[in-house]
């Protein structure tokens, strides 16, 4: 390392020129606005915390998030599983045709969002998507995916699953590589079992890697909008107005000021929930 | 690492569900050469291809002013990155400098600044610069972006620093150095950097779908999303099955570029993230 | 009057440019803006129509209403030779709430969904005085959601009155007389009796789709002269207007009389072309759907008036439909009104409009003239239609579109609502929520929501 005076300052003062200009100015911006109630045109005028008020008192608001949260739940812990396990089964170097079955994985994550949406609309379809007519072929009934409120969550989280699941395996395999082979050898020699190696091995060596994914995730989660807003337009009944889309809407409606002052409740939320994915995951060796 | 051969167990579960991922998209590309009507009738087969839904989907919608917008927000934005973020990522990486804490503290937290916080902000700067519905609206917020920094930091500082004096003790200057030692030595991370730029910007939905109101200037992205209202809309009476099919003719156009890229790229992207990503 | 005619992707992206972009204004300052100054009020252009010069752009939906209206638009050119009318086909939903705000770009004159009207009133000109003369000869419902704080916005185009369309030949077998359907409770009486005959029936369409839902209830609404809110913006869901409404499909649904699927969607297409939906209460463009999406049922459905809520009662509420506005910032607003005027006003106009052309051979029949006089019944504008087994639509929709009552402005946050009356309805018609509910829980949630936030 060397300190060379004013080369890295000029060096990073694009990134900050930028952020500055399009992101701290908008961003005070929004946070006096949180404070107003203003509806795009006209008068704004100062309501004090009444837009934070309203929100943490709507039964939407809340709603909101508890349907995030459980999108939380169906992609997250299913995701870190299948991405450990396809990592594991990957990361096996006598494995045949690895390259084409990487490809195979990460191939979702580079198809575009909105057009896989539109395909998901399709293929879930009640009346003539494959995925009924396969069901039907089996002599099972339609199943309403994207028209029930019961199906409509999962099959949104499959969405998100099908495409970001392969870049979780390369994620995760960067950890496991990172992993010393002759760790295994020495535990096998010891007699451990292959559950035990697992577990007391390669668990604890991509405790960092399923960290950043989390995180990553979690983030990714909470400010869902293209899926929803594609798919399901938040129906039915709501069930699907993730956090990101129950904010959208404020701004649909020209409510301004509360909808600034959603952001801020998210960032608060977002950031709250990325510190406890760090902090729960963090390797027990670290300190800070 | 595993030094046991594979079962037979673990092949078919791999090819499993390598076709399960695969699927998907294979269904929407064949289907979008299928007669529209069979797409509802017989979703599994596979008939006399036709153009019919891809004929039908340009003269709807103006999909080629959309790939043109992303091309030109994309080669932009994207040279903009590939530029600054590893330069950024450099001096993060190896210099030292009063305040370098507290500066990369700023990078970090950005990166958990949710994109929807700062729309309305954002689009009435855009307005009060007269910006709307222009170029740089859809190119330059965002344009130096947290994550891709944090990125090259952790690929950069992976490299050894004995390189670097090596090239100082050479007499190169600062920015030389970053030319011709750091870039060359970080070429798979730079790859790895280009495509998920590329799959980013392709995939920006939300701010251009604010920004731009004028179908000049809209994305391939914005131009999917209003494209089924859009026939509807149009024509009295579009039956279902011809939205459908003119859905997945966009639908598959739109995919290709990006699937070609990632084949070219694959090894390269791959690698790139195995090597990038948090180990240092 | 497209189909349908105000789709909720739409208003979205309507809304969302009003939110957004409406802020630009008064951005810099977040001073009190310029709500304050009264909206410019147009007069009439004194030349004769061979003396006016000058041009005017006009924005118009694209597709085929747009050939239409360049056709219609040809008769103007000619009528008025001094007048060049640049005629552009634009997404009206996208664009034109953020171009009136932004003020750069502004055409002289668009077509906008009745429903937008109302939001914008400030950035229009007030139309009051040149609309005067046919103010007495213009529908109601039309001058009721055009007119804003006693000031008149919009020019008004087109009416779609709601009919009843059925299934001629299973209300026969069934002996049902459509005649005497004059009632909503001799409506479900005729679809016991059809159930009766054909256990597999479930006559009566209830859509599935939350804003059409919504929409379909506003047009019940209307037929017993109420809407959501007043003129003054009051929420008078409340009413017995809406509870005989609610309760009624209430009824229908408990007794299994109703098919409850989203407009025409293949579940929809299919059960009408079965034979298990005999009876759709929609607007006129609902019309299309036996000339076009039915295959095996073309030719056999019929249209009649709505039946009517009280005996003696209105036989049709209005379900959509748009107007024409003119920009406060328009360059040549004089001449704007010129062209509306010819198109809604003056005979060579509105049958260029309606009439047979050549994307339309038999003529527009997806909405009617609110021009009362060109809605002769005896003197039609478009022709009998071929898949209505040759039914002669205009007669019945503009008898029935004749006793269609006034309304009020539509409030900017309507589609909004659909979030909860909306939703609320689709419980009632899933029987999962009583008339009771709906009303109380909806008429909180759009008051705390919406009406308490403006």
């Amino acid at each position: 390392m060397r300190s060379v005076r004013l080369t890295p300052y000029l060096f990073v003062a694009p990134f900050f020129v930028v952020f500055a200009a399009f992101g701290i100015y908008p961003l005070i911006y929004a946070l006096q606005l949180s404070f107003m109630r203003w509806r795009g045109a006209g008068a704004a005028h100062w309501v004090g915390a009444d837009n934070y008020l309203y929100l943490l008192t709507s039964p939407e608001f809340w709603a909101s998030l508890g349907n995030s949260a459980v999108m939380w739940l169906l992609i997250v812990p299913i995701q870190v599983v299948a991405g450990l396990g396809g990592a594991v089964l990957l990361a096996n170097a006598r494995l045949r045709l690895r390259g084409l079955y990487r490809v195979a994985f990460i191939a979702p994550f580079v198809t575009p969002l909105v057009a896989m949406a539109q395909v998901w609309i399709v293929v879930f379809d009640q009346d003539h998507g494959p995925v009924n007519y396969l069901l039907n072929l089996a002599g099972l009934p339609d199943v309403g995916w994207l028209t029930s409120t019961v199906w409509a969550k999962p099959t949104l989280a499959l969405l998100f699953l099908w495409k970001t699941t392969g870049f979780a395996i390369i994620i995760l395999l960067a950890g496991l590589q990172a992993v010393p082979g002759g760790v295994y050898e020495a535990a096998a020699l010891d007699g451990a079992s292959r559950w035990r190696q697992f577990w007391s091995i390669t668990v604890p060596l991509v405790r960092r890697s399923m960290a950043f994914l989390v995180v990553v995730q979690t983030l990714a989660v909470f400010q869902m909008f293209a899926e929803p807003f594609v798919v399901t337009e938040g129906g039915p009944y709501g069930s699907t107005t993730t956090a990101g889309l129950y904010l959208y809407e404020h701004i649909t409606a020209s409510d301004l000021g509360t909808g600034a002052a959603n952001s801020f409740l998210l960032v608060l939320l977002v950031f709250g929930l990325s510190l406890g994915a760090v902090r729960l995951l963090r390797p027990k060796d670290e300190v800070s | 690492m595993n030094p046991t051969r594979p079962g037979v167990a673990q092949y078919v579960l791999l090819t499993l569900l390598a076709l399960a991922f695969l699927y998907p998209i294979w269904w929407a590309i064949s289907s979008s050469f299928k007669p529209a009507a069979e797409i509802i009738t017989s979703p599994l087969s596979i008939g006399a291809p036709t153009l019919d839904n891809y004929r039908a989907m340009f003269a709807d919608v103006p999909i080629g002013t959309g790939f043109a917008n992303t091309a030109l927000v994309l080669a932009v934005k994207g040279a903009m990155t590939m530029f600054f973020c590893p330069l950024a990522g450099y001096a993060f990486a190896k210099y030292t400098f009063p305040g370098k804490d507290l500066l990369f503290g700023v990078v970090l937290l950005t990166l958990m600044l949710p994109t929807l916080v700062l729309i309305i902000p954002l689009l009435l700067e855009m307005s009060a610069l007269g910006w709307v519905n222009t170029y740089q609206a859809l190119i330059l917020p965002g344009s130096i972006d947290a994550f891709s920094i944090f990125w090259m930091r952790q690929t950069i500082a992976a490299i050894p620093d004995e390189l670097i004096d090596a090239g100082r003790v050479d007499g190169a200057g600062e920015f030389g150095i970053f030319a011709k030692v750091v870039l060359p030595v970080i070429r798979p991370g730079m790859a790895a950097l280009a495509v998920l730029t590329t799959m980013n910007v392709y995939n920006d939905f939300v701010w251009p779908v604010v920004a731009v109101n004028d179908t000049s200037h809209q994305t391939l992205q914005v131009v999917l999303a209003t494209l089924a209202q859009n026939i509807t809309g149009n024509r009295i009476g579009a039956d279902f099955a011809a939205v459908w099919g003119e859905l997945l003719a966009a639908g598959s156009i739109a995919m290709l570029p990006l699937l070609v890229i990632f084949v070219l790229l694959q090894r390269h992207f791959i690698n790139g993230i195995l090597a990038g990503s948090v180990k240092g | 009057m497209s189909t349908p005619p105000i789709a909720r992707r739409g208003f979205l992206k309507g809304a969302l440019g009003v939110g957004a972009l409406a802020a630009t204004g008064s951005l810099a300052a977040c001073a009190p803006g310029g709500t304050g100054a009264a909206p410019s009020k147009l007069a009439a252009p004194s030349a004769s129509a061979s003396s006016v010069k000058g041009e005017i752009t006009i924005w118009n939906r694209s597709g085929d209403l747009f050939k239409v209206f360049d056709a219609a638009i040809g008769k103007f050119r000619a009528a008025y030779p001094g007048v060049t009318v640049n005629h552009q086909a634009v997404d009206i939903d996208a664009k034109l709430a953020n171009t009136l705000i932004s003020g750069t770009g502004v055409p002289d004159g668009s077509f906008w969904d009745d429903a937008k009207i109302g939001g914008q009133a400030e950035h229009l000109f007030d139309l009051t005085d040149l609309i005067a003369p046919y103010r007495d000869r213009t529908a109601p419902y039309k001058l009721s959601v055009n007119t804003v704080g006693g000031k008149i916005y919009g020019v008004p185009w087109d009416l779609d009155p709601g009919l009843l369309w059925y299934r001629e030949d299973i209300l026969e077998d069934a002996g049902v007389d459509p005649a005497g359907l004059a009632t909503y409770d001799d409506l479900v009486t005729a679809a016991r009796t059809v159930k009766e005959k054909d256990p597999t029936t479930k006559p009566i369409h209830l859509d599935k789709d939350p804003f059409l839902g919504q929409l379909w209830l506003e047009m019940l609404a209307n037929q017993q002269g109420t809407s959501l809110t007043d003129a003054q913006g009051k929420l008078r869901l409340d009413s017995a207007e809406y509870r005989r409404i609610l309760t009624w499909i209430e009824t229908a649904v408990k007794d299994g009389l109703v098919t409850h699927v989203p407009y025409l969607k293949p579940a929809d297409v299919n059960t009408l072309d079965s034979g298990q939906q005999v009876f759709v209460p929609w607007a006129i463009w609902w019309s299309f759907a036996p000339q076009q999406l039915l295959k095996r049922t073309k030719g056999k459905w019929r249209a009649a008036p709505l039946p009517a809520w009280t005996p003696g009662g209105a036989r049709s509420g209005a379900m959509g439909g748009s107007s024409f506005v003119i920009p406060a910032k328009a360059k040549n607003p004089e001449l704007a009104w010129l062209l509306y005027e010819f198109l809604c006003f003056k005979e060579p106009g509105y049958t260029a409009v309606y009439g047979p052309n050549d994307v339309y051979p038999g003529g527009l029949s997806t909405s009617v003239p609110s021009f009362q006089p060109a809605l002769d019944p005896a003197k039609p504008l478009f022709e009998p239609i071929e898949a209505l087994g040759g039914q002669d639509l205009w007669k019945v929709a503009v008898e029935a579109a004749a006793t269609i009552p006034a309304a009020a402005p539509i409030p900017w946050w309507w589609a909004q609502s659909v979030d909860y009356l909306g939703n609320n309805l689709q419980r009632l018609m899933e029987g999962k929520m009583t008339p009771d509910q709906v009303i109380a829980e909806s008429g909180e949630k759009i008051q705390r929501n919406l009406i308490d936030r403006s």
